[in-house]
């Protein structure tokens, strides 16, 4: 069988967020990226089923040269092979134009499987995987918390509200999209680095997949007016002073509201 | 002029609040551009619904009422959304950001070639020009966004807008689907099933984040206060997927939507999820490390500092006022 595995390269969840200069996205030199939590799970639920059944993970991702890094680390996680779309050309596409340059690589692949992350940790906009699914024709299912696969199908739970869940069946080809906490996300290995080294990245440009002119910023059918820290609203009435007097404070406020 | 379409959901058995809080931005977007509200009603014996939504201001309600729709599938869903477009001709299509629409509003805006715009909690009319407005990175930045031409398709943020709750006459239209065989197939919903924590009944929750470190932490700092107030410990995703604590002590959307007396926050950041789960808490302290974290914007009182000095020393004061 084989997986394809669309991953982002997303700011780390810890990293510092500055508008930039011109209000549309944040500074990006100088912070640390980390692949998007979404999508570790949806690798690690690839490679569970490569090491159950055998068969193929090929991971895809768009952006520029800093994104080798992560193909690297998912390489040595122990995808088989890497396909990078690094070409300015591609910047500022929308998420529609994402799943454009996605699909273009999902046809000269022709996987049994395609797995993304739910949504990304910085737009946040949970739409790739569904649009690249439409745009290929093949069944998909979102916010996946297991996954079992049998002759042609695969059963998902998906995640519904209020700890409910969807039992869904899906016909392969098919995609699905990754919650977070599906699976315990593993490491690399030292060996599995020095394996990654060896293992092919592909690179690509947006004329490779014939997509000239579809996509990027030009093409965005959603453009970022403006990203800006959110205004104070109302906010909490910050009690500040040494942990004691915090504490007696809150404990006062705690009696106030007659639970003590 | 194209109409605009809102496609409503059924939650056990009734019309979602969420629905009539599109018909709200619905008929914000049509009265400002002259556009016509519709409505799409789908599922099995729904036509009471469609009746209701067609009297609460949504406008021509088309109706898809089908054994084959009894059930939520993205490909039954998005045969019935179709036949809705191709009847009503909207230009701008509404669903709400939830596990439906997250499945389905992505599918119909790359069928539709659609601009598209999720988990809005607002949206302005400037002129013919419609601007959205979000949150990104968690709720860290917020962003204007502009669609550029049209279709639209935007799902909205449950609860970020008032309910309509005017009444408006519309009528019913009877839409005739053909659901094919698709590609994904229900099989059924299940409960998670609670194991002795219910946190919707507690009157007083004490929650902790991922900055908590590790689930002997939680034992340590959270529960010693939680256990003094009389009060139930919980927690924010991070903490259930970093398998810490089992998934019944969520907090948030996915997990369990709480309404405590007091809710103390513990080294919580405030993702949308969270905050959408505790939003009926009486009374929110807030204890974190990053002053711009957006729990402080809905907490009642906030503490800027480390959670491990502030906690036990309010656990202390609390046992101290006890006696």
């Amino acid at each position: 069988m084989k997986i394809m595995v669309c991953i982002k390269q997303v700011p780390h969840q810890d990293a510092r967020l500055d508008v930039r200069g011109d209000g549309t996205w944040i500074q990006d030199e100088n912070i640390k990226f980390e692949i998007n939590p979404y999508d570790q799970n949806a690798l690690e639920a690839a490679l569970q089923l490569k090491d159950a059944g055998g068969g193929e993970v090929v991971v895809a991702s768009i952006g520029p040269e800093r994104v080798t890094q992560s193909l690297r680390t998912a390489l040595g996680m122990g995808a088989d092979r890497a396909i990078h779309v690094k070409d300015a050309a591609a910047d500022g596409s929308d998420a529609l134009g994402v799943a454009k340059l996605l699909a273009a690589l999902a046809k000269a692949e022709s996987p049994d499987l395609i797995f993304t992350g739910f949504m990304s940790d910085d737009g946040n906009i949970a739409a790739v995987g569904p649009m690249l699914a439409t745009l290929l024709g093949i069944p998909h299912t979102t916010t996946a918390v297991s996954l079992k696969k049998e002759n042609g199908t695969v059963q998902v739970e998906r995640e519904l509200e209020g700890g409910a869940l969807e039992v869904v069946d899906l016909k392969t080809p098919c995609l699905v999209t990754t919650q977070t906490g599906m699976n315990q996300v593993r490491y690399a290995s030292l060996k599995g680095i020095m394996a990654a080294k060896k293992k092919p990245i592909d690179v690509k440009t947006v004329a490779d997949l014939g997509l000239a002119g579809q996509v990027g910023a030009g093409a965005a059918k959603v453009r970022i007016e403006k990203l800006y820290t959110p205004p104070k609203g109302q906010g909490a009435e910050i009690v500040s002073g040494s942990a004691d007097e915090v504490a007696g404070k809150l404990v006062g406020k705690i009696k106030e509201l007659g639970l003590l | 002029m194209g109409s605009i379409l809102l496609v409503a959901e059924i939650q056990k058995g009734k019309l979602r609040e969420a629905s009539l809080e599109l018909v709200s931005v619905a008929r914000k977007i049509g009265e400002a551009t002259g556009r016509e509200v519709k409505s799409l009603v789908v599922g099995q014996g729904v036509s009471g619904i469609a009746e209701e939504l067609a009297k609460k201001g949504g406008g021509e309600v088309f109706l898809a009422d089908d054994a084959a729709l009894a059930n939520y599938s993205v490909d039954a869903y998005h045969a019935a959304a179709k036949a809705a477009i191709a009847a009503g001709s909207p230009e701008i299509v509404l669903l709400s950001n939830t596990p439906t629409g997250w499945d389905l509003a992505p599918r119909l805006a790359a069928a539709l070639d659609a601009a598209f715009v999720s988990d809005c909690f607002d949206v302005e009319v400037a002129g013919a020009e419609l601007v959205f407005l979000r949150r990104f990175f968690n709720g860290k930045l917020d962003a204007r966004l502009r669609p550029v031409g049209l279709p639209i398709v935007a799902t909205m943020q449950p609860g970020a807008t008032a309910a309509f709750s005017g009444s408006a006459d519309g009528k019913v239209t009877a839409l005739a689907v053909s659901v094919g065989e698709g590609g994904t197939r229900f099989v059924e919903t299940k409960v998670a099933e609670a194991k002795g924590v219910d946190l919707t009944k507690a009157e007083v929750i004490v929650s902790g984040g991922r900055s908590l470190g590790g689930p002997e932490k939680f034992q340590e700092v959270i529960k010693p206060l939680a256990d003094a107030l009389g009060g139930a410990m919980g927690a924010s995703r991070p903490v259930v997927d970093a398998g810490w604590l089992p998934h019944e002590y969520q907090v948030g959307s996915s997990g369990q939507i709480v309404a405590p007396k007091l809710y103390i926050a513990c080294g919580i950041s405030g993702a949308i999820q969270h905050l959408v789960g505790m939003k009926g808490s009486n009374f929110v302290i807030a204890i974190n490390k990053d002053p711009d974290a957006p729990i402080f914007e809905v907490a009642n009182l906030g503490v800027v500092g480390d959670l491990f000095e502030v906690v036990p020393k309010l656990t202390e004061a609390v046992k101290a006022a006890k006696g």
